[in-house]
């Protein structure tokens, strides 16, 4: 931003005015918090909604223990966005290779997307009761199923998509070539879809940090930011708990960033 | 489809054979659909003075209309803002990096708090679903405000159209199927949200009811029913929006030639 000078090109300018309005507007907010104004504006009062410099006192008094809480969701939110994105894709390539039959089953898939999580969390914890006798194991698997279910949908839909929707004869080109199916599959199918994949998981890694959040909340296991939002509000622990919502935002942020850099890596390979 | 929908529903049944044959509470694990089904509609009192059907009505209805009125504030408010946002160029570089940071928090992850800071459930309930319908219907406005084609603003520039009328006649037409995107997205979000926090606090819903039963204050098979009526409910709500889709969009074309011939 230093290096531009006076009387630079609009769009350079209108690219500063779209960095600075955001972050004035922020700084605005967080000064209003701070005074005590959004507190009369929302009618409560600082116990319920602490103050920034409280919060942040709580996060870096805490780190320790909010360090445990994190890893514990992310391990939750990665492992079951893993699976789920493997077996949608999965199914995308059956939906593909049969699509007689996988179609129909896309359409199952994706209305399970509409089923709610909170519907999904209590069953799926009542069916994993004995994969092992510690309640820390059986609650893991539990939390990582029910994230899987949950970034599954958009995973197969899209990538049906990019395994379908092929550049203009490109098959016919392939044909051409007598490529056998599976030839085809990896030198056309395959490339064509990780545009696609990037567009499922920009839905599903904001979606899995919420299933392994409220899947915390029906667990037996009492660990992760989302349980601890939930625990120490019981307790009244109004600060404690904003401390893990800053630290949960954080959390879907940061995996988001690192989704665009490597998309930005990986997408630049192939053009 | 048909075939899967069997397909799932014998699988249903196998393992919850396997689940009779090896627990001794099967309903707690997985109960037979036969089971379920008869559940909903047997008229035995379950709290003294309702059945199983009347009670899960009852509960919906005060979780649904909560959903319901949160999804339209939701709705009103996203619409608004995109509108807004495509105004003013000001509004529109303040808005929508917040817009993007909002879809990347947890917001069911808040409920707690918003519960606490409204201090009365069925309020955080509206506020909730609102916040959750509000950012789909936003992005997805303004993006198809973003799609109308410049050779459709240049024709309304040569009409000498108001801005009022580029609006009314051009834009709003345009963006509504994105507006419907949205739509799709967000309503079973408002119902999952509705129910979330319900299970929050004591009183009447049909998260109250799913952890009351849950915790084995009445039986299992409520629980059961609950599971498969939010399912449903769920996957109706999105199908809904798409009839709704369906029928506005073709009345728009319809109307749309019978001007122009």
């Amino acid at each position: 931003m230093r290096g531009l000078k006076k009387g630079s090109l609009s769009q350079q300018r209108d690219k500063i005015e779209s960095i600075v309005y955001p972050v004035l507007f922020g700084v605005l907010i967080m000064i209003l918090w701070q005074t005590g104004v959004l507190h009369k504006m929302l009618n409560t009062d600082d116990y319920i909604l602490p103050y920034p410099d409280k919060i942040v006192g709580i996060i870096s008094d805490n780190s320790d223990m909010i360090m445990v809480n994190v890893w514990a969701s992310v391990e939750v939110a990665l492992c079951g966005l893993f699976l789920g994105s493997l077996i949608g894709y999965i199914i995308a390539i059956a939906a593909t290779s049969f699509p007689t039959y996988g179609t129909g089953g896309l359409t199952i898939v994706s209305a399970f997307n509409a089923v709610p999580i909170v519907a999904l969390a209590p069953v799926i914890i009542n069916w994993t009761k004995d994969v092992s006798s510690v309640a820390e194991e059986r609650s893991m698997v539990a939390k990582i199923l029910v994230v899987t279910v949950t970034s599954m949908a958009s995973m197969s839909v899209n990538a049906y998509r990019g395994l379908t929707e092929l550049p203009p004869f490109s098959d016919d080109l392939m044909k051409t070539y007598a490529a056998g199916r599976l030839t085809e599959f990896v030198k056309l199918r395959l490339p064509n879809s990780v545009p696609y994949i990037f567009t499922a998981l920009r839905v599903s890694v904001p979606g899995s940090v919420i299933g392994a959040l409220v899947s915390e909340y029906f667990a037996e296991y009492i660990v992760g930011v989302g349980r601890q939002i939930r625990e120490n509000i019981l307790i009244a622990q109004y600060a404690t708990a904003w401390a893990y919502i800053i630290v949960a935002c954080m959390i879907g942020i940061m995996l988001y960033a690192m989704l665009m850099i490597a998309e930005a890596v990986f997408l630049r390979k192939r053009r | 489809m048909l075939l899967w929908i069997i397909l799932l529903i014998v699988l249903w049944e196998i393992f919850a054979s396997v689940v009779t044959q090896t627990k001794r509470t099967p309903e707690n694990v997985m109960p037979h659909l036969s089971g379920v089904i008869d559940s909903i509609f047997s008229d035995k009192r379950i709290n003294g003075s309702q059945t199983a059907f009347e009670m899960i009505i009852e509960n919906a209805g005060a979780t649904l209309s909560r959903a319901g009125i949160g999804y339209l504030i939701g709705i009103a408010l996203g619409f608004v803002l995109a509108l807004l946002m495509s105004l003013s160029g000001v509004i529109e570089k303040i808005a929508f990096p917040y817009l993007m940071l909002i879809q990347l928090i947890p917001i069911l992850g808040m409920a707690p708090i918003i519960n606490a800071i409204t201090g009365d459930i069925a309020v955080s309930r509206i506020v909730i679903a609102a916040i959750l319908t509000f950012y789909p219907v936003a992005t997805n406005t303004i993006a198809g405000f973003k799609a109308v084609e410049p050779a459709k603003h240049e024709l309304m520039y040569s009409y000498a159209a108001s801005k009022f009328q580029i609006y009314t006649k051009t834009m709003i037409p345009f963006c509504i199927p994105y507006l419907f995107t949205g739509l799709k997205i967000s309503a079973p979000m408002a119902i999952t949200a509705s129910i979330l926090v319900d299970t929050l606090q004591g009183g009447i819903g049909l998260g109250c009811l799913l952890s009351q039963s849950l915790k084995g204050a009445m039986t299992r098979y409520v629980f059961w029913d609950i599971v498969f009526f939010s399912a449903f409910i769920g996957i109706l709500s999105f199908y809904l929006m798409s009839v709704i889709e369906n029928l506005l969009c073709r009345y728009k074309r319809a109307g749309g030639s019978g001007k122009k011939g």
